[in-house]
């Protein structure tokens, strides 16, 4: 188990491109500080035999049959015993410092740690007698006697561990008279807050951010009662992954930067929605007070993300705020858009459709919801148009996206577990989806990808790699035709490019190739994409790509939420009308003619389906701003001004169309694949939430500034 | 194997036992229904006979000493035999926890899983009082890398490593010598002293922390990792170090066991008390005329030690006010208790102390007791890894409230505090260094609790006195 | 059961009267009311300061009388009758303020839109 656990950070510190192991590994993975093409491959793992060994333990007189190895604490729970604890957290090694959970063993001399000791066939653990109560009341004095208890001025008030716990089990007066111990507090970047004077060593920071961030910036320094938690030396928590400290620490030692001081937990209410940021579809709590939203967190979902949440997840929710359409926009005479009633502009926009005589044409974006696509992708072809787009590229080529195994990532997440090689091509996981480096097989034992693998192996940068990948001719492929449960994943920097279609056509081969010597229920074949509506939208038939709409040249573009530029009103003719519906100022306003406020996340109930194939619904948790409604609601009162009513269905079973053969045709090899997310900085802003929300603009700033940090490791 | 026959000369001239290789278990057995005493050992029985550096350390004056003698021999008498020795000489580990050396070394004689063995000798001296250690690895480095081999042999490890505190410059400088030395000599390395075994010391220099004399500990720093105490289960005879299984013996266990070999293990068993069997180096020092290192039997009395090597205390016995008897881990004892105090692990435990590594620190009555105790204190205040909650926050605790009470400024009923605090540390925490910070407040608060009364109680009235 | 204790039921379940033991008397109190507030309406258009004519008020006082035309029973004119006179006293001695009164012809419930269109113009979900 330790082996496996170093030889995984081993692997995050290569897929984690400021990782200095990278550099030793490979330099040309160095220079480009994430190669384009990745593999990771793991040791044979031998399945256990199951065979009902179990021993029967003792908790509190109460018989428990538990697998050999099992820990103390464990076998409590299982026998519905609660033991308390403050350093353990069972998707981070086992650290045993924090002595909480000491309890009588019968027999024993000491109390045992429960978090760490397994148990013995017979054992009579007794979690309530005096010993035990004696052992933990000691531990919550020493705990207590350094830390602040400046409780009503800390943010972690109300959903405090060290303050349930001494409320449960500590003495209500202290016999220290001494001085406390103060503690210098730590810069770590403009998300995560630190006190340290309140930290009680549960060391679960340092833990997480080696074993599960990949990031060995965090660490102890000094012994004893100076002993610190911090970054060695002066420099940022450089991790994309940094906020969960925040839901680790089990005191209000790390906090968030952006929420301090602004709630309560009693305050909040809590909707659980999911997560649009990335196409995995992360589940989380939106907190929110007064029609505000005031934090995200993570919610535990097994399948996808486990209970971690990426930075942009949780800190843009301040870009909801700022930067929003509150009112429908119509252009004058002059050419400006300027507000107006929601009748005007729902007639000045159902006129122009319907003069347009069929030239309609919609492109959707990253961000958009399937109800809304379902709706405007309906609207379109009663209007008698040809092209619904998404903004985001996806290959033409063969069968394209009439297969949906053919746009999925097909293994599904957690099935990333069971996978024994995985090979990464034009796309950079770590940024892309962010949680998807955090699930883990079993608790303890700790990995990247779920993969216990040897070092990560870089391919190339180009498309020639590819290609003889393809052919059977690179230097792996024979260990790729050995693997039991290969996974070939790719990315946007392959599909996005010129030559992608030809390639992808080539790695459906080769998956296929693949597929006639793994078991019969395995799929090799994976996509990752980047953002959380395209699988939605290619399911309800809309068209991967604008291209069409380009040739087209409609009278009238519908933009949904497209934001990134991919139509730009120099492709379009000068007296095309361009409507925009979305929930956000950005690009795709600044080029419209009819502005239509639409909805975020957090404001509309509405389906999104994630890059496996996975759908699931958002909660409405506050109501939309100023005039702006829900996007499905917007088009159907146009087309209800247009006297044409029809029905919003959820989402369309996909089409199914027959795989067709793939011609072989020629890739001129020096294209280069290369991750459109390199570097942190690229990572935070990426739509028109996270560009509105100063918090990640801070986060930038910060990173930027971080590289002149001489301390920094380039 | 050599039959060696010896005249005790008692030191009360009260029992003579002739010690010959296959009588000596009766000897032994008979000795504890007489009225044996010990100690006094001869200059013949001295396994140490250069402990003072008086000659050549270097590989010829360990030669000359007998070290290196007929080891391919015991080598080649196989595992099981070196184990059954060590065994019978009933040896126990020097390091101050006390636990059977033979049954520990057994161990490590599982079924191979293809993972090497090692052998990690803890020559990490920093125990305050302790100081044998050192004067084995400067003067008679030789015996420490026989022993290794021998021990090595014994529980079938691939390579030793030394890891030797980072003061102690002169003695890493020597040790290593004797390492090249017989390297060069073909005594280890590659088919070591031609016995047909293949066995590497190593030696790796500490960074000073007292943390790492423990052994997983020391076992994290060897990887090179903060010097950081481990969980056990699992025990380094299952993941050790670099994770594999691993034993972690102290220099002077591994050192005596080339002799044991040698002389037979009944030879080493005739000394001292059944189940303290042996010879055990004493460290004398504080308030003695002449403190020093001493290979003595074991189960001598206090006083006879005392009194016969170190020359006896500062203003004589009566000067006396109390003795550390294992170095600073262990509970004081009074004067009263040193009067008929044994120096073995049974006798001391009777008292409520403990031999600890043997190093006695003696106070005479010039000694502020609870100043001296504070100061300890402060040691382990400084030297706990502050890994886990009981250490890092009880030791800083108990050594403010100690440094009250030397001032006086402090109300009686802290003293019932401190006691709770240092039992709410002891056998609370991953390490042993928490016990070993509690048991010297334990102690003072055990036999000197008036004094810390009376110097509250002092201080109290002086402070009435000023406002008057 | 008995048939008298059924009688003594059945008077039991009879209500007390509020004031008028009669029709006649209950049309005389909703009269001599309407009267006392027709008599205040110059009055209490000078104290408030009312934007609207007299022959306005008294056609508002005929509605809120007009509105409950069709109550019958007596308790519940009497209750009416009731809560009328307490808003005389309020408004003739200028415990309300003027909005208080001139909630009178603005009613603030608008009902609320059943249609899509409706409801999407309103903004209600």
């Amino acid at each position: 188990m330790l082996q496996a656990g170093s030889a995984v950070r081993g692997l995050c510190k290569a897929i984690r491109p400021s990782a200095p192991i990278v550099k030793a590994a490979d330099k040309a993975m160095a220079a480009h500080a994430l190669p384009a093409t990745l593999v990771l491959s793991r040791s044979q793992s031998n399945k256990p035999v199951v065979a009902d060994n179990r021993v029967e333990v003792f908790v509190d007189d109460i018989p428990v049959m538990v697998e050999p190895g099992t820990t103390v604490l464990q076998a409590a729970a299982m026998a519905g015993v609660e033991i308390p604890r403050f350093c353990y957290h069972e998707r981070l090694s086992v650290a045993g410092n924090c002595r909480m959970c000491l309890v009588e063993v019968e027999k024993a001399a000491k109390p045992v740690a429960a978090c760490a000791m397994p148990v013995m066939k017979g054992w009579r653990i007794k979690t309530n007698s005096e010993m035990t109560r004696k052992a933990r009341e000691g531990v919550m004095e020493f705990l207590l006697i350094n830390h602040p208890l400046d409780c009503p001025i800390c943010d972690q008030g109300g959903e405090c561990d060290l303050q349930d716990q001494s409320m449960a089990f500590g003495s209500d007066r202290t016999r220290f008279l001494d001085p406390k111990r103060a503690v210098e507090d730590k810069n770590l970047g403009p998300l995560v807050k630190t006190i340290m004077t309140r930290c009680i060593h549960c060391t679960r920071c340092v833990r997480f951010a080696s074993e599960v961030a990949g990031v060995e910036d965090l660490g102890t320094t000094g012994r004893g009662n100076s002993m610190e938690i911090g970054t060695y030396v002066e420099k940022m928590l450089l991790s994309e992954l940094s906020g969960n400290v925040i839901d680790l620490c089990p005191v209000g030692a790390l906090t968030s930067k952006p929420y301090s001081f602004s709630a309560r937990p009693w305050e909040l209410r809590r909707t659980d929605s999911i997560d649009v940021f990335d196409a995995l579809g992360s589940n989380i709590t939106v907190n929110h007070r007064t029609g505000e939203v005031l934090r995200i967190l993570p919610k535990t979902n097994e399948d996808i993300n486990e209970e971690w949440l990426a930075d942009k997840a949780r800190f843009a929710c301040d870009g909801l705020k700022r930067q929003r359409l509150v009112a429908p926009m119509v252009k004058d005479s002059k050419g400006d858009l300027r507000p107006c009633e929601w009748e005007d502009a729902l007639i000045v926009a159902a006129t122009a459709l319907q003069e347009a005589n069929g030239s309609v044409a919609a492109v959707a974006g990253g961000q958009a919801d399937a109800e809304a696509l379902t709706a405007l992708r309906d609207l379109v072809y009663r209007l008698g148009g040809q092209h619904v787009c998404t903004e985001e590229v996806f290959p033409d080529n063969g069968s394209g996206t009439d297969l949906r195994s053919n746009y999925l990532l097909n293994s599904s997440i957690a099935g990333m577990e069971e996978a024994d090689l995985v090979v990464f091509i034009g796309t950079n996981p770590r940024y892309v989806v962010l949680v998807l480096p955090c699930m883990s097989p079993t608790p303890g034992a700790w990995c990247w990808c779920c993969l216990v693998c040897h070092q990560p192996q870089h391919l190339g940068d180009s498309s020639a790699t590819v290609e003889q990948l393809c052919a059977g001719t690179h230097a792996f492929s024979s260990k790729l035709a050995a693997a039991k449960r290969p996974m070939i994943i790719v990315g946007q920097a392959l599909l996005g490019q010129s030559q992608g279609g030809v390639l992808y056509a080539k790695i459906c081969q080769l998956a296929n190739k693949l597929r006639g010597s793994v078991e019969p229920s395995w799929r090799v074949l994976n996509v990752l994409h980047r953002v959380a509506s395209q699988v939605a939208a290619l399911d309800l038939g809309y068209k991967a790509g604008v291209a069409a709409v380009r040739q087209q040249k409609p009278k009238v573009l519908f933009l949904l939420g497209a934001d990134e530029g991919a139509i730009t009103r120099s492709d379009l003719p000068a007296d095309t009308t361009v409507i925009y519906q979305g929930s956000h100022g950005d690009a795709g306003a600044a080029m419209a003619d009819i502005v239509l406020p639409g909805a975020t996340y957090t404001e509309k109930t509405a389906t999104y389906v994630n890059t496996e194939g996975r759908a699931q619904t958002t909660l409405a948790a506050i109501t939309p701003p100023g005039y702006a409604r829900e996007d499905w609601k917007i088009i159907r009162a146009i087309s209800e001004v247009l006297l044409c009513v029809f029905n919003v269905v959820a989402h369309e079973e996909p089409m199914n169309v027959m795989l067709q053969s793939v011609g072989a045709a020629r890739v001129d090899g020096s294209a280069v694949l290369r991750p459109a997310l390199l570097q942190l900085e690229d990572y935070y802003m990426t739509d028109v939430v996270s560009r509105a929300s100063p918090t990640m603009a801070k986060c930038i700033a910060a990173v930027k500034k971080e590289k002149s940090n001489r301390y920094h490791s380039k | 194997m050599t039959t060696l026959s010896r005249i005790l000369p008692s030191a009360r001239g009260l029992l003579h036992k002739v010690s010959v290789n296959n009588v000596a278990v009766t000897a032994v057995a008979v000795r504890h229904n007489t009225t044996k005493t010990y100690g006094n050992l001869s200059d013949e029985d001295r396994i140490f006979t250069n402990l003072y550096g008086r000659h050549e350390w270097r590989l010829k004056g360990a030669l000359a000493r007998g070290d290196w003698y007929k080891t391919k021999e015991i080598l080649l008498k196989g595992v099981d035999w070196i184990l059954n020795e060590v065994k019978t000489s009933g040896l126990r580990g020097r390091g101050g926890a006390g636990f059977p050396t033979g049954m520990k070394w057994s161990f490590m004689n599982k079924p191979s899983d293809g993972r090497p063995k090692y052998l990690v000798v803890n020559a990490d001296e920093g125990e305050p009082g302790t100081c044998k250690d050192r004067e084995i690895m400067r003067h008679d480095p030789h015996k420490l890398v026989e022993g290794c081999l021998v021990a090595g042999r014994a529980m079938g490890a691939r390579a030793a490593y030394i890891y030797i505190r980072g003061e102690f410059y002169n003695e890493a400088s020597n040790m290593q010598v004797a390492i090249n030395e017989a390297y060069k000599a073909g005594l280890i390395g590659k088919n070591a002293c031609g016995s047909g075994y293949d066995f590497d010391v190593f030696m790796h220099r500490g960074a000073g922390a007292y943390i790492c004399g423990e052994e997983t500990a020391l076992i994290e720093s060897l990887e090179g990792k903060q010097g950081k105490p481990r969980l056990k289960p699992p025990f380094p005879a299952d993941v050790g170090v670099f994770g594999c299984p691993t034993t972690v013996a102290n220099v002077e266990t591994v050192a005596v066991a080339p002799t044991i070999c040698r002389r037979g293990g009944a030879w080493f068993a005739s000394f001292g008390r059944t189940r303290n069997s042996g010879t055990k180096l004493f460290n004398i020092s504080g308030h003695v005329n002449n403190p020093c290192t001493v290979e003595e039997e074991m189960s001598v009395p206090l006083r006879e030690l005392i009194e016969r090597h170190a020359g006896g205390i500062v203003g004589g016995w009566d000067n006396l006010l109390a003795v550390i008897p294992g170095g600073s881990s262990t509970p004081l004892i009074p004067k009263n208790v040193c009067e008929e105090a044994i120096m073995d692990f049974d006798g001391l435990v009777a008292v409520q102390s403990g031999l600890g590594t043997a190093a006695l620190i003696v106070m005479n009555k010039q000694t502020d007791v609870i100043k001296a105790i504070a100061r300890l204190m402060e040691f382990y205040k400084h030297e706990s890894c502050g890994q886990c909650t009981p250490c890092r926050e009880g030791v800083g605790w108990m050594y403010k409230i100690l440094t009250r009470f030397v001032k006086g400024d402090a109300q009686p009923d802290e003293i019932d505090a401190l006691w709770e605090v240092s039992k709410q540390v002891e056998g609370h925490t991953i390490c042993a260094l928490g016990d070993g910070a509690a048991w010297p407040a334990q102690g003072l608060i055990r036999h000197f609790r008036p004094v810390i009364e009376q110097r509250i109680a002092d201080r109290d009235a002086a402070k009435a006195a000023a406002a008057n | 059961m008995s048939s008298s204790r059924l009688v003594n039921l059945r008077t039991a379940r009879q209500v007390k009267p509020m004031l008028s033991l009669d029709r006649a008397e209950a049309r005389t109190r909703v009269i001599n009311l309407y009267k006392a507030w027709y008599r205040q309406i110059p009055q209490i258009a000078i104290d408030y300061d009312l934007p609207k004519t007299q022959s306005e008020c008294k056609k508002k006082l005929k509605e809120m009388f007009m509105k409950n035309k069709d109550v019958k029973d007596i308790r519940i004119i009497d209750a009416l009758v009731i809560k009328g006179q307490m808003e005389l006293k309020e408004t003739v001695q200028v415990w309300k303020q003027k909005h208080g009164i001139m909630a009178f012809w603005a009613p603030t419930v608008e009902p609320k839109p059943k249609d899509f269109m409706g409801k999407f113009l309103d903004g209600h979900n």
